[in-house]
């Protein structure tokens, strides 16, 4: 029994070592931790962390207490420990026995609810000793006054369910965090939604909430709008670096630039780096995802190149297309196509829709690119003679996380979608013409733009 | 020279001196001594607060420039003073963020606030309100008003620079949103907000203004020092803690906070005996301010507690006297030893 149940939470186990660290007695939860680490009686406790607490505790000569997380076979158990000298000998007084993941993030610095508008801490009497001052006064509080307030002096705590329970309380009680207390604030009655994190003390009693309060209004447009800005933000900024370095890695794995191995284990590499370009390209998609459905999401429309920006996407990819066995027929050289756009947006456009063209062309075959104009309208045309979409997917391809078929590799599901939303924004639209056996053919339609060398 | 070959060599001589910028740069760090090394976590936020206290003064100076400027009918200007940024990134590659006063305020500043994030709290009694908090409530209006103002400073998220450093940085910040067109109008704009900004600054303001009127309204007699340490300690009030200090070994706020905030802790030692406090208060400091700091070696503390409790507070007293001394008269001191012994 080495992960202790609920029961064992409120569990104090005590323990006595000697001037030199040996274990004299121990309660069956110290005596069975400590052997399981490989201690016994009448040694040096083989838990490293309380030797260290209890060595401390004698050569300071004062009472010390620590939160401690160890090892205890498979699990990590959050211990706090309290050792204290008696004489000749050290007393320790475990409890907590708590159960912890693994492995947990770096906390963010500085912020603790990173999706909250603004941050308040309160004390274990539950008074407020900080608020950030100036949200606080932009909701209508004053933050001179609250401090060292009830918190209820700041916030009108409300039920939730049919029990109309307070789930602050609930979390209080269970010493568990909450990010789900509905509340208004008192001035000026704004509903807010008020999370919270327990802090504790170096015995491990409350010591106090560390929270965040999350304006309600914000948080129902988010909802409506899909993923928060900050949810994607913190994607990016968590994902990004340590992505890039896999990748990096993995790559220089595979390339065998460190001196030979096995082929298996360059293959395992390639894999990992293939696997991590791929999350790498979806958080590309979420970041632009989040963009382009912010209701105020406006392009910067200019005169642009469509058969310029069919060469270049084309030529990206090319390196692509000669893995692939495809060839990629590109407008020449002195095909000009004015058209009204953003010249990045429509770049990414022609990128996706050529790089779907490839995955799904069978070795041999022709990927054409063409631009042209179409009475009032400027067009760039994909087209590939792939198995095709049937007339029912054809609507589902463009749908947020929409696939065809979700088992085969590559894509996301969100290039087409955000291809179609940025080609909106532009003023035009993409539009799919196919049937199965006979290859796609996608249309990126544009405003022409009377040409610049005329 | 042809013009093509005169423009190769000015690149490879830009790239030549990028080089030899990157080795330089490299050879500086390789070579950092450890205990001068600042972990990573100390770095981003430094350059945070760093980026922070010149975004504010830059906001605050362009919108009252172009409030100014507005006023007299210079919508354009105004306009591009307002979307303006970048006075950190300029003031950086001019290298005048190297300024020694500036980056030790700040450093301290996020010294100071990373330890006191860190610190383990110490909970007196259940259902008792936190230390600052139950001061903040005393019928002492003196003290009570104190422990307010600094509840409320310590959750300002801005540092409140020393006014002479403000003023040095105001100047800086309003030379460096000058827009590239030089014109007499917006530069006497820019000094009107620069002026503004300058005539607002308060001092008192700051955490260690509001600590060390609580600390002087406390008072603390001999025997209350023991419990007054402990308890803001405790009460994760960094602030307080060395003011209480401060006030009790005759050092201003900023004196004491560099005692607090050195690893080695060893001239930190001396004061507390100077203020006659025992092994175990001292013991209870040192774990404190150890779990809080990783900088801090309490084996190593441990290995010299009995010797530090040892020490006569007289001879303490003695031996941190110089600490005491007005910072000028102190740096004179040092100034006419440094250049004697050369």
């Amino acid at each position: 029994m080495n992960a202790p149940g609920p029961v064992a939470a409120s569990l104090i186990a005590q323990a006595r070592v000697d001037r030199e660290g040996r274990l004299l007695v121990a309660d069956p939860a110290i005596d069975a931790l400590n052997s399981r680490a490989g201690g016994a009686m009448g040694v040096v406790m083989a838990v490293p962390q309380l030797a260290t607490v209890a060595r401390l505790a004698r050569r300071l000569d004062i009472p010390v207490s620590r939160s401690v997380i160890v090892a205890d076979e498979d699990v990590d158990l959050e211990l706090w420990v309290r050792a204290e000298v008696d004489g000749e000998e050290v007393r320790l007084a475990i409890s907590g026995w708590r159960e912890v993941p693994g492995w947990r993030p770096a906390p963010t610095i500085g912020q603790d609810h990173v999706d909250a508008d603004w941050r308040w801490e309160a004390d274990a009497d539950l008074r407020l000793t900080f608020l950030s001052l100036e949200s606080a006064t932009a909701a209508g509080l004053d933050p001179f006054a609250l401090l060292g307030q009830p918190l209820t002096a700041a916030f009108l705590l409300e039920g939730k369910g049919a029990g109309a329970a307070l789930p602050i309380l609930d979390a209080l009680a269970r010493q568990q965090p909450f990010d789900d207390q509905p509340a208004r604030v008192r001035a000026s009655a704004r509903p807010v939604m008020l999370s919270a994190s327990i802090r504790r003390d170096g015995a491990g009693a409350f010591a106090g909430l560390s929270g965040g309060v999350r304006m309600v209004e914000a948080a129902q447009a988010e909802t409506q709008e899909g993923l928060p800005a900050s949810f994607t933000g913190g994607l990016d900024r968590a994902l990004r670096a340590p992505l890039t370095r896999i990748v990096a890695n993995a790559d220089s794995m595979s390339a065998q630039a460190d001196g030979p191995i096995a082929p298996t284990y360059a293959d395992y590499a390639n894999d990992i780096a293939g696997a991590g370009r791929h999350l790498l390209a979806l958080i590309d998609d979420l970041v632009d995802l989040q963009a382009v459905e912010r209701p105020d999401f406006v392009l910067a429309l200019e005169t642009i190149d469509l058969a310029d920006v069919a060469r270049r996407a084309a030529g990206l990819l090319g390196v692509r297309a000669a893995d692939g066995q495809v060839t990629v027929d590109r407008p020449a050289a002195d095909v000009t196509v004015a058209a009204t756009g953003d010249f990045r947006r429509a770049l990414q456009i022609a990128t996706n829709l050529i790089g779907n063209a490839i995955r799904y062309s069978p070795p041999g075959a022709v990927v054409t690119v063409s631009a042209m104009h179409v009475g009032a309208a400027a067009s760039l045309i994909v087209s590939d003679t792939g198995k095709g979409i049937k007339l029912g997917d054809q609507a589902r391809i463009f749908e947020k996380f929409g696939r065809v078929d979700p088992s085969e590799e590559g894509g996301n599901g969100l290039g087409l979608y955000i291809a179609r939303r940025l080609a909106r924004a532009m003023g035009g639209d993409l539009i799919v013409e196919s049937a199965p056996g006979a290859g796609a053919r996608f249309t990126l339609t544009l405003a022409a733009a009377p040409d610049r060398r005329a | 020279m042809p013009v093509e070959a005169a423009s190769a060599a000015m690149r490879a001589a830009r790239a030549r001196s990028r080089a030899d910028v990157r080795l330089l740069g490299a050879i500086d760090d390789l070579f950092l001594l450890d205990e001068a090394r600042l972990s990573e976590r100390t770095r981003l936020i430094f350059a945070r607060l760093l980026a922070d206290t010149i975004g504010a003064v830059e906001t605050e100076l362009r919108r009252q420039a172009a409030r100014l400027l507005a006023g007299n009918g210079a919508v354009d200007i105004a306009e591009e003073l307002l979307s303006g940024s970048g006075a950190a990134d300029r003031l950086m590659a001019a290298g005048l963020l190297r300024d020694e006063a500036l980056v030790d305020a700040l450093l301290a500043r996020v010294q100071h606030r990373e330890i006191a994030d860190a610190l383990p709290a110490a909970v007196g009694s259940q259902h008792e309100a936190s230390l600052l908090v139950r001061l903040a409530a005393v019928p002492d209006r003196v003290i009570a008003g104190a422990a307010r103002a600094l509840l409320v400073s310590d959750s300002a998220e801005t540092v409140t620079l020393p006014a002479a450093l403000h003023h040095r940085l105001v100047w800086m910040v309003a030379a460096a949103i000058r827009p590239a067109i030089e014109d007499s109008a917006t530069d006497q704009a820019i000094a009107e907000a620069a002026w503004r900004s300058l005539g607002a600054h308060d001092e008192a303001e700051s955490p260690a203004a509001s600590a060390m009127r609580l600390a002087v309204a406390i008072d603390a007699r001999p025997e209350e020092l023991k419990p007054l340490l402990l308890e803001a300690l405790g009460d994760r009030r960094l602030s307080l803690f060395i003011a209480v200090l401060a006030h009790a070994a005759g050092l201003d706020f900023d004196q004491a906070q560099a005692l607090v905030l050195e690893p080695e802790g060893e001239r930190l030692w001396l004061t507390l005996r100077a203020g006659r406090l025992d092994r175990s208060t001292i013991a209870q400091i040192a774990l404190a301010l150890s779990d809080a700091d990783p900088r801090r070696d309490i084996e190593a503390f441990a290995d010299r507690l009995d010797h530090i409790a040892s020490v006569d507070p007289i001879e303490a007293r003695a031996a941190v006297a110089l600490e005491t001394l007005a910072p000028a008269f102190r740096g004179a001191i040092r100034a006419l030893s440094r250049s004697e012994r050369s």
